[in-house]
């Protein structure tokens, strides 16, 4: 097989984000320099993040059976490589004063990086799969990094377990479909989904394993249960992480592989796929109805949102990619904010990050600005107008409602309503007048970092992209995400 | 013209400089910047206007489309103002006027506690109210409309330290809120309708929707009609504009007078296609402001309150507005809008000074002999008691009032006519007993003079505004309006221009006659027994807030008393219970055992394939 320049270009972001992994490994052989080998990486992922333009300037490239660099993938890699971005600086603010080795959450976060930027390029089971174990892996790691602290280690290692579960799920079901079909290739089995429809129990099983272990990682009910523990556990950095950067890449894929390989037009995954969105809006919004712990909460909220988005999946109407796409863009901005407060409030240091509502009692007296930040992303969650999460609810309903889907938005309306309760209980807490002993803190000068200025930039795109979304639509639309329907 | 954003930029800039500096800056500085930022609109829209007039955009309408705030699959919803001859007229108003009411505010309001709280809300006011005419879309209307009714609250209640003025802004929020409450729902049944809340899709579709008399179209211009009267202070919901007396006298000039208080007129006439439509709707506008014009009227003989007296002159005012747009003369009514902006402006602003020169004395048989102490207020009382007595030739008054009977004449709308002559008699009798009570006769206060420029400047300019000058001024309103039965003349029109010339003389004179002296006659009537009667039941505005209370307040108080378990309550308790027992069963899965989580999994992809299988 060889490779011509075009490809190669095509490939740039993801051998830019490989490479920085390298480098970023000899520079640790070499010195220790927390600072010097954080700007390692920023400096890697900002050159990735800028060869995308190349990369899209000559997309779409096929390069070899296994990827596929289109205008849909270099979206969802820019979308990565921003994510991957943000937990660097927050890393960064957060390992200051951490006992270990501080320098290899940098390597852990580039290269699961490059493992969802294969996801989301990937055109066939294989690169699925190596993708999704090359993002995955890394994960458990960094779950597990600050291992002193045991709710950390026994995150890690849940997370590591159920994971091998679900991806037996995952290769089970490619075994079957490649049984039935011969083929492992999008494309490929497209054709079989057309042809076979409801009659062969084999390809529906298959297809329906496929969902369920990539339902596992966006933490679908019944899937869900690791959830609020590994949410937990993780540091607030890597948890931001895990919400963000891990369900884009994999709900990506899927629904790449949804549209590519016209599973949609299997009425059986539709029907289970309303079925799960339904069970993961209720149960993500009841759980966390009086969550006391924000990580928690968070994880809890993070089942309720890709609840949200599966419904636009479920309506298969023209508008499902540009709203799922829409809606991530929303979630990540909101859920990176709202990690992003919590990993300032805390550091590796402590032996627990700040996570307890409590601990945020008041802090509007003490943190003015920061507080702001967090109202702002809780409402933005609970998709208050003239907020990015409306923007994104707003087109999820606009999908539901095109495909007529009465129940799932029913479901929509009833979680909506439950998820303004415990998002506000939050905010209430943050303006209550303090009750004598502080606890937690961010530092002082947290407006002055990089995680910090992260921070205030998310709540400004958050506010703007809720008051005018339209140039997020144009980019949208674009990014080309719709012609992946005429493929 | 493309600068017309700028008209409600700057009172905005200025409401969030003075919101955000509360406290940290001067009275000089929140006075340059909350009259400043109404220069600016001012200028701003005097530029915007004369553009405009030069230069006419086709279709005699101009567009600005500002932003769109989102355009999702056939969902669009721009961001977008529109000026034409009415809102050009409105927005003229709006600025000038309330700039001169800003000037004037910044002498009266001087030492007041919450001077910059006081300009940040003028602000707000002035911004929503333009938002409110420039909106090219009912939605965003309604939004000003909203806003406006907020800073009216938040103004009334502005001395909040009197719980009689907060109880004030209560009546007035939750009055006008009733209104409110029904254009809301005449806008989802417009939308239902005719699937657009844009205005000027609605006038073209509307025609082709509805005929002449269709019963819901009807439905939709009387609920469009009930936000009006709300916001305009018409009968059935005139009684919080006495009570909204209790803000600062500038808030009475500006909103309670010159512009908020007309937003009734200004969305009729804006919408005045679906009112042609609905004849019977339309009819009713015309009786509501008949009524309301002689109820007020009446109330305002007997009331000693100067500013109550000012207030029941305005809801008569307002009536003759709706009985314009009632026979069909949009134009009149607009013009009569934009002259009553002047002379009651003029009157409030006068009032003003006399109540600050008074030491806050308000009732006029207080004060009396103040003409030698006060001469520009009483200047300002004169002409613009002359404009709103409508003397003939003088007063802008006369030109616009006039207006409208002739054209209720012209319509053959006889009652209304009647209505209307009658009213044009009373108004001189209470207007002027007001200023020969106030100025004439003895002095049994000492006064003191107001000086400076914000304080004689804008009372002058209204004065020029309020004589025949002002009359001169000719809204641009035939693109916009439709041409009224009068508008060609017709025999007859000089005659009744005598009859309510001379009426308005008569009525000044019977008033010298009652009030300028001892008053023997006038207090020998009053306290005959029936005459008594009459003046408690006028006083009380004919017993409307007792109505209400025996109507509305006492039966709901009955219904709490007896639902005092509170049975709703109850029911809506039963969500959060089967929430929190949904909670507590799921938190049980939660344990944090793998071997559990594991099975979960497994026990789900089981169940999933099985119903997908059998099904």
């Amino acid at each position: 097989m060889t490779l011509n320049e075009q490809q190669f270009i095509a490939l740039l972001p993801i051998l830019i984000t490989g490479a920085t992994t390298v480098v970023v490994m000899l520079a640790i052989a070499f010195a220790r320099n927390h600072w010097w080998n954080a700007t390692l990486t920023v400096a890697g992922l900002n050159l990735a993040l800028a060869s995308i333009i190349l990369a899209a300037r000559v997309a779409p490239q096929t390069v070899t059976p296994l990827l596929v660099i289109d205008g849909y993938s270099c979206f969802y890699m820019a979308l990565i490589l921003v994510i991957t971005l943000a937990c660097a600086t927050l890393a960064h603010a957060y390992m200051e004063d951490f006992a270990g080795n501080r320098e290899e959450i940098y390597l852990l976060l580039t290269l699961a990086a490059s493992g969802a930027m294969v996801l989301v390029s990937s055109r066939h089971m294989a690169s699925l799969f190596i993708g999704l174990e090359l993002l995955s892996v890394p994960i458990y790691g960094m779950v597990a990094y600050t291992f002193r602290n045991h709710r950390s280690l026994e995150g890690g290692i849940k997370y590591m377990v159920l994971s091998a579960a679900a991806s037996a799920f995952l290769l089970f079901g490619m075994a079957l479909l490649y049984a039935h079909s011969g083929t492992l290739s999008f494309k490929g089995l497209s054709g079989q989904f057309h042809m076979a429809g409801l009659h062969s129990p084999l390809l529906v099983v298959g297809a329906l394993m496929i969902l369920i272990g990539l339902g596992f990682k966006l933490s679908f009910a019944p899937f869900h249960m690791w959830t609020p523990d590994v949410y937990e556990g993780a540091p607030a950095p890597v948890g931001a992480f895990l919400a963000t950067a891990s369900k884009t890449a994999v709900l990506a894929v899927l629904v790449r592989f949804l549209l590519e390989a016209s599973a949609e037009n299997e009425l059986a995954m539709r029907e289970a796929m309303g079925v799960i969105a339904f069970l993961s809006i209720l149960v993500g919004n009841f759980l966390a109805l009086t969550q006391t712990n924000i990580k928690r909460l968070l994880g809890y909220s993070s089942i309720a949102h890709l609840g949200y988005v599966l419904v636009a999946v479920v309506a298969a109407n023209h508008l499902e990619s540009e709203a799922v796409a829409m809606y991530l863009v929303t979630y990540i901005a909101t859920t990176l904010g709202a990690f992003g407060v919590v990993a300032l409030m805390s550091d590796a240091g402590r032996l627990h990050d700040a996570d307890a509502i409590f601990n945020y009692r008041g802090l509007f007296w003490r943190r003015p600005y920061l507080t702001a930040v967090l109202t702002v992303m809780m409402l933005s969650l609970a998709g208050i107008p003239l907020t990015a999460g409306f923007i994104g609810k707003f087109y999820v309903i606009a999908a539901g409602v095109d495909a007529k889907l009465w129940w799932l938005l029913g479901a929509l309306v009833v979680g909506s309503g439950v998820g303004l309760y415990y998002y506000l209980r939050v905010v209430v807490a943050l303006y209550l007048p303090e009750p004598g002993m502080v606890q937690h803190d961010a530092r002082l000068d947290w407006g002055q970092r990089a995680g910090g200025i992260m921070v205030l930039a998310l709540a400004a795109v958050v506010l703007i992209v809720g008051i005018f979304p339209q140039p997020i639509i144009d980019l949208i639309r674009d990014a080309g995400i719709t012609a992946l329907h005429l493929s | 013209m493309n600068l017309l954003f700028l008209t409600f930029l700057f009172p905005l800039v200025g409401f969030l400089i003075l919101a955000f500096g509360r406290g940290r800056i001067s009275e000089n500085t929140a006075a340059v910047v909350g009259v400043g930022s109404l220069g600016l609109s001012f200028l701003s829209a005097i530029w915007v206007g004369s553009q405009f007039l030069l230069h006419p955009p086709a279709g005699g309408a101009y567009s600005q489309v500002l932003w769109t705030w989102m355009s999702v699959d056939s969902f669009h919803a721009p961001f977008a103002l529109r000026l034409d001859g009415l809102s050009l007229t409105m927005m003229g108003v709006i600025t000038g006027v309330g700039f001169f009411i800003h000037l004037f505010a910044s002498w009266y309001m001087r030492g007041e506690e919450g001077y910059e709280r006081f300009f940040s809300y003028m602000n707000l006011f002035v911004a929503s109210m333009l938002f409110l005419v420039l909106a090219d879309n009912l939605l965003f209307l309604y939004f000003g409309w909203e806003g406006v009714g907020l800073c009216s609250y938040l103004l009334i209640g502005f001395y909040y330290k009197d719980p009689a003025n907060g109880y004030a802004a209560r009546k007035s929020f939750v009055i006008t809120r009733v209104g409110d409450t029904f254009m809301a729902i005449g806008l989802f049944l417009l939308f239902r309708e005719l699937g657009t809340l844009n205005i000027q899709e609605i006038l073209t579709l509307a025609p082709q929707h509805w005929q002449v008399g269709n019963a819901t179209c009807e439905l939709a211009a009387i609920l469009l009609l009930l936000g009006a009267v709300g916001k305009s202070a018409q009968l059935p919901l005139q009684t919080w504009l006495p009570d909204a007396m209790a803000g600062p006298t500038p808030v009475s000039a500006l909103i309670h007078a010159a512009t908020m208080v007309t937003a009734g007129v200004y969305l009729i006439a804006r919408t005045h296609t679906i009112f042609q439509l609905a004849p019977i709707a339309l009819e009713l506008v015309g009786v509501v402001g008949a009524v309301t014009l002689l109820i007020a009227c009446f109330s305002a003989l007997v009331q000693t309150d100067i500013k109550r007296i000012l207030a029941y002159s305005t809801m008569s005012q307002i009536g003759y507005m709706f009985l314009a747009l009632g026979v069909g003369a949009w134009s009149a009514a607009i013009f009569h809008l934009m002259m009553h902006a002047f002379f009651k402006a003029l009157l409030f602003l006068a009032a003003g000074g006399v109540i600050n020169a008074c030491h806050h004395e308000q009732d006029i048989f207080k004060m009396g002999g103040l003409r030698k102490q006060l001469p520009v207020a009483y200047a300002s009382f004169w002409i613009g008691g002359a404009a709103l007595a409508a003397l003939p030739l003088i007063s802008a008054g006369f030109y616009s009032k006039d207006e409208i009977l002739w054209e209720a004449l012209a319509s053959h709308h006889m009652w209304l006519l009647a209505a209307g002559v009658l009213g044009a008699f009373l108004t001189p009798i209470y207007t002027f007993r007001l200023i020969f009570v106030a100025f004439h006769g003895e002095a049994k206060l000492q006064a003191h003079r107001g000086q400076g420029v914000s304080y004689w400047l804008p009372l002058v300019v209204l004065m020029v505004l309020s004589t025949f000058i002002g009359a001169l001024i000719h809204p641009p309103l035939a693109n916009v309006l439709p041409a009224s039965p009068g508008e060609a003349g017709g025999h007859g029109k000089e005659t009744l221009a005598l009859i309510s010339g001379s009426l308005s003389i008569i009525g000044i004179l019977i008033a010298a006659g009652l009030f300028l002296g001892e008053r023997k006659l006038v207090t020998a009537i009053a306290n005959t027994g029936p005459a008594r009667l009459l003046r408690r039941w006028w006083f009380y505005a004919w017993g409307f807030d007792w109505l209400y209370r025996w109507l509305f307040e006492k039966p709901f108080l009955a219904l709490v008393a007896i639902n005092r378990r509170d049975l709703v309550d109850f029911t809506a308790g039963i969500i959060p219970a089967v929430a929190r027992w949904s909670h507590d069963i799921l938190s049980a899965t939660e344990n944090g055992r793998v071997r559990w989580y594991a099975a979960s999994i497994a026990a789900g992809a089981i169940a999933v394939m099985a119903a997908m299988m059998l099904a």
